[in-house]
């Protein structure tokens, strides 16, 4: 009796949005995986022909795609590195009861609100004329020359304008998360005589262990799918050395007219990323502690 | 000491913020210039500060049409959003059994699905649901909210998720053994103590349906339903941009949220403060 | 109590919108006119168009159409780059357009199943020679007008006769560059890095389709060419003399042009919209690139007007019924000249004044002295996804030479068609 009216609530509650979800997301992702058994050009009207694992078998062959999942796999590593170090580092530095905490809370902010074109456009000026005016002043032209144009630099210059875009998205994340460290065991640990790295490393990363499992996963997912940022900062140049995996999916589907073959690569880089990722909320999930 | 110390301190974050900050000093300094003076130097403080890129930007954009829309969308969006996200998280958090862990994991991996895979069979999809059963998926706002709200959830879900894992079981079984309904526990008991995360779950997911393009590029096709993003169009012609009138745009789309960030700010900073929670 | 208040409120919001979501569909039907939904009474068609610039005026003259004839023209917002896919997406979701545009015959063949053949219309016949989209002998589409590239050039700084061949084109260029100004632009977008220019040695062959199709076979290559080969030392001298085309985007290499820093860039006469927001203070005027001696301007069609179809026959009539008058009557033309500042295509069609680098296009256009824009026929996306990287590892590495870059582009070449 109570089962069935615990199953009632149970689908009352997450009923509505699992079908929402399951409608705007997981049919139209199984409709994908159908596609790629398909050669298929991606015009309704046109043929579809049935080619098994044809696609999948293709995937290993081709070397641009090879080389793009794993230029996506470096960048990701590097940008979730840098956009964590950079949003935690904010974080702290904005709940301190720094008087100007608030105005830079703010400004640190608000990149996270400008999008695709734009931000790519800023930054191609910033990395071409200002990069190599400071070159210029400090003659240190070894580093500071125009990252885009060197394929040795253009994938820094990415996780550049990535960790710029999204620090502050991760900051907020992370302040929440301090937020709700209860005051009382701060105000213990410094009565006992706790220096603030203790402070940070006995205290603060334990319990902040929820938020490190959202950030990661969240900075893993969106460096993984990075589109717009790429499309408008090297547009994957310069030759190819930041073509990301979404940018080659698109450039496979739309660009070379391969519906099923852009698909088939969706799918098989997802799984990877997806055991990944699984990997890191689950291991990061067991850390966390339980108050 | 001390006082040296803490200058010290301010002075340094204000420096690195307004280091954070400079690239949008390149946006509204640019918003003022003609085309030559922005080749000239895109550094450089404008001869003059006309407002006229942003007349010309409103018109053009018929902002107060797409301000409307926009507000229309995400508000709605975001509302469906809190309230179905909270609800499903605690569900799930709850009861603990296979489904609910099944559940969970799907709507985490789907986060990492590049949108640019799904959005063609999403369009069929949602064309067919048109055609055979006649609601209106496509080119009205009430579809894209739809869809706003499935493909936002995931995140939402994840985040309430982690949350809710760190509230005590002990305050709901009081009010349970007091004989409310398992909707009135979540709505009186839950949802008040979840507000630092509903704060964080709204500032998300306002940013990225406020500043979304790809979708409503794909769905809405009607001139008047047009969202601030989409109306920026104009501004990007095949071989010429406008770059002060684009400029003068994203500032004017910035504008509102800002706004509500700061106003959301005081939120999440008091934090749980009220200690009805931990 | 303060909760249970909003959660009614939010519960009733949701049933507000499922309710507002189901109704909304009586209510208003835009977007999708399908055989079978009876909008037939009030006539409406829908204009989807690749080219943000006329957006604005199109809907004006619309609306001036609609005023004549009652017939309500629909236009939908455009989304510049990402078009084809935008559209490709619409079709396959049913909710096709009945007017929409193609670049070329590549993407006409891509929607072969889409487009309607207007071989038997009234108003393909004042179509200027050769200016037709064609596709399976049948025309599909009707060009928005005329369009050119060649060299941009600075009448104080370059003369037409220091630019007729290989020679006199990198002497030229090398006496600029000990002059201190930078002799040649080309930038970074992929078009106008590569795309355009590459045309040349395409465009030189006896019969550019064959060729193309024979490389695509692999029955010829570039590096074998005698006009590839040249194309290769062209790039050469440019790498050797000009400015880092990678270094400079659109807005820059026109900048530098219009402060007279650059004497010529690689560009079409749709540049001209930049240049008029400065004050020049020199003539400007358009050469041809002088590839091989070439002494024709490049000239072709960007956009066609195409019809849909696959829409029921009334909605292809009133869309053929809208292309006649827009391309017929004295208001469309006025609209095709001066509004969307065309240089027309059709023989009807007087183009009224032009500015300088428009005029060369038409006066070359009319006269027959053009060669064909041989990169329409190019395999799809070839430029952006292939090209281009060859050209920026050319401009990169300061050792690849002219022939290494033909030999790379082979390849490229093989790649997209593979």
């Amino acid at each position: 009796m109570t089962k069935r009216k615990n199953w009632g609530w149970y689908a009352l509650f997450t009923a509505p949005l699992v079908i929402i979800f399951s409608v705007v997301v997981i049919i139209p992702f199984l409709i994908g995986i159908y596609y790629s058994f398909f050669d298929w050009d991606g015009i309704a009207a046109n043929p579809m022909v049935f080619v098994g694992l044809e696609n999948f078998a293709k995937l290993f062959d081709d070397e641009r795609f090879l080389n793009s999942a794993w230029l996506t796999i470096k960048f990701t590593v590097l940008a979730v590195i840098s956009v964590n170090i950079v949003g935690l580092g904010f974080a702290l530095l904005v709940t301190s009861n720094l008087r100007t905490a608030n105005t830079a809370r703010t400004m640190v902010f608000m990149p996270y609100l400008i999008g695709g074109l734009m931000l790519g456009y800023i930054w191609q000026f910033v990395f071409s004329d200002v990069f190599t005016l400071i070159g210029e002043i400090t003659g240190l032209d070894s580093i500071f020359l125009n990252w885009l144009l060197d394929p040795n630099y253009s994938l820094y210059a990415l996780v550049v304008v990535f960790t710029w875009q999204m620090a502050g998205y991760i900051m907020i994340i992370y302040i929440a998360g301090i937020q709700a460290i209860p005051g009382e065991l701060l105000e213990a640990s410094k009565i006992d005589g706790a220096n603030n790295w203790q402070k940070l490393r006995k205290i603060i990363f334990p319990l902040l262990m929820p938020s490190f499992t959202i950030s990661l996963f969240l900075t893993l997912s969106s460096a993984f799918k990075i589109y717009d940022t790429n499309l408008s900062l090297t547009g994957g140049g310069p030759a190819n050395s930041t073509e990301m995996f979404a940018m080659n999916i698109y450039n496979e589907i739309f660009g070379y007219s391969n519906y099923g073959l852009g698909q088939a690569k969706a799918i098989v880089f997802f799984l990877i990323v997806a055991v990944i990722a699984l990997t890191q909320v689950y291991l990061t999930k067991k850390r966390e502690v339980e108050m | 000491m001390r006082t040296t110390n803490k200058i010290l301190k301010e002075v340094l974050l204000i420096l690195v913020a307004l280091f954070f900050l400079s690239p949008i000093y390149i946006i509204f300094v640019n918003s003022f210039k003609n085309r030559q003076e922005l080749y000239e130097n895109v550094l450089a403080w404008p001869e003059n500060f006309g407002f006229q890129y942003y007349i010309g930007a409103m018109e053009k954009m018929n902002f107060l049409n797409a301000l409307g829309n926009s507000l229309y969308i995400t508000i709605i969006s975001i509302i469906l959003l809190v309230v179905l996200s909270s609800m499903t998280a605690w569900m799930l958090v709850r009861t603990n059994n296979k489904l609910s862990n099944v559940i969970f994991m799907i709507f985490i991996a789907t986060m990492l699905i590049p949108f640019q895979t799904i959005m063609m069979p999403l369009m069929q999809l949602m064309g067919n649901i048109m055609d055979t059963l006649g609601i209106p998926m496509l080119n009205t706002r009430e579809g894209l909210i739809f869809m706003n709200v499935g493909f936002n959830s995931s995140i939402s879900v994840f985040l309430y998720h982690g949350f809710i894992k760190s509230v005590p079981v002990s305050l709901e079984e009081a009010a349970t053994i007091d004989g409310a309904s398992k909707f009135g526990v979540f709505w009186r008991i839950i949802f008040p103590i979840l507000k630092p995360i509903t704060v964080t779950v709204l500032i998300i997911n306002i940013i990225s349906i406020w500043n979304d393009y790809l979708l409503p590029s794909l769905t809405l096709t009607d001139k008047d339903l047009r969202t601030i993003p989409l109306s920026t169009f104009y501004f990007f012609g095949e071989f010429t941009i406008q770059w002060n009138m684009a400029m003068a745009g994203l500032l004017l789309t910035m504008i509102p949220i800002v706004i509500f960030f700061i106003l959301a700010q005081k939120h999440i900073i008091k934090g749980i403060g009220d200690g009805a929670v931990k | 109590m303060k909760f249970k208040k909003r959660a009614l409120v939010s519960m009733l919001m949701i049933a507000f919108m499922l309710v507002l979501t189901a109704c909304s569909g009586g209510s208003s039907e835009k977007g999708s006119s399908k055989e079978g939904s009876k909008e037939s009474s009030d006539k409406k068609i829908t204009i989807f168009q690749s080219k943000v610039e006329i957006s604005e005026q199109l809907e004006k003259l619309a609306k001036e159409y609609t005023k004549e004839t009652g017939v309500e023209v629909e236009i939908w917002g455009t989304t510049g780059d990402d078009y084809l896919q935008q559209l490709q997406i619409k079709l396959n979701s049913k909710q096709g357009p009945s007017i929409f545009s193609l670049q070329h015959v590549k993407e006409a063949e891509k929607l072969n199943s889409y487009v309607y053949d207007m071989s038997n219309e009234e108003y393909v016949k004042n179509i200027a020679p050769n200016m037709e989209l064609k596709y399976d002998d049948k025309i599909v589409g009707v060009p928005y007008g005329v369009e050119g590239f060649g060299l941009v050039y600075n009448k104080d700084l370059v003369k037409p006769e220091d630019l007729k061949d290989y020679q006199s084109f990198k002497s030229t260029l090398e006496k600029l560059k000990a002059d201190g100004i930078n002799p040649f632009g080309l930038s970074q977008e992929a078009y106008f890095l590569i795309g355009h220019i590459s045309n040349y040695p395409f465009a030189l062959q006896k019969d550019h389709f064959d060729f193309i199709d024979q490389l695509s076979e692999g029955k010829v290559t570039m590096a074998d060419t005698k006009e590839f080969q040249e194309f290769g030392k062209f790039f050469e001298a440019i790498k050797a003399n000009a400015a880092n085309p990678l270094d400079v985007n659109y807005d820059k290499e026109i900048g530098d042009f219009a402060s007279g820093k650059t004497a010529m860039i690689h560009q079409g006469n749709w540049a001209y919209g930049m240049l008029k927001d400065y004050d020049l203070g020199f003539e400007i005027g358009m050469l041809p690139f002088p590839l091989n001696g070439n002494d024709k301007l490049s000239v072709g069609v960007g956009n066609n007007w195409a019809i849909n179809g696959t829409k029921d026959k009334e909605e292809v009539k009133n869309a053929n019924d809208f292309l006649k008058w827009m391309l017929n009557s004295d208001l469309g033309k006025k609209y095709i000249v001066e509004e969307f500042g065309f240089v027309p295509a059709m023989t009807n069609i007087d183009p009224g004044e032009l500015d300088p680098l428009s005029q060369a296009v038409f006066e070359a256009s009319n006269s027959g002295n053009t060669i064909p824009w041989a990169q329409n026929y190019y395999p799809a996306n070839v430029v952006t996804n292939d090209f281009t990287p060859v050209a920026q590892e050319f401009f990169i590495s300061k050792d690849m030479t002219g022939q290494e870059l033909i030999e790379k582009l082979d390849a490229a070449w093989q790649n997209a068609v593979k």
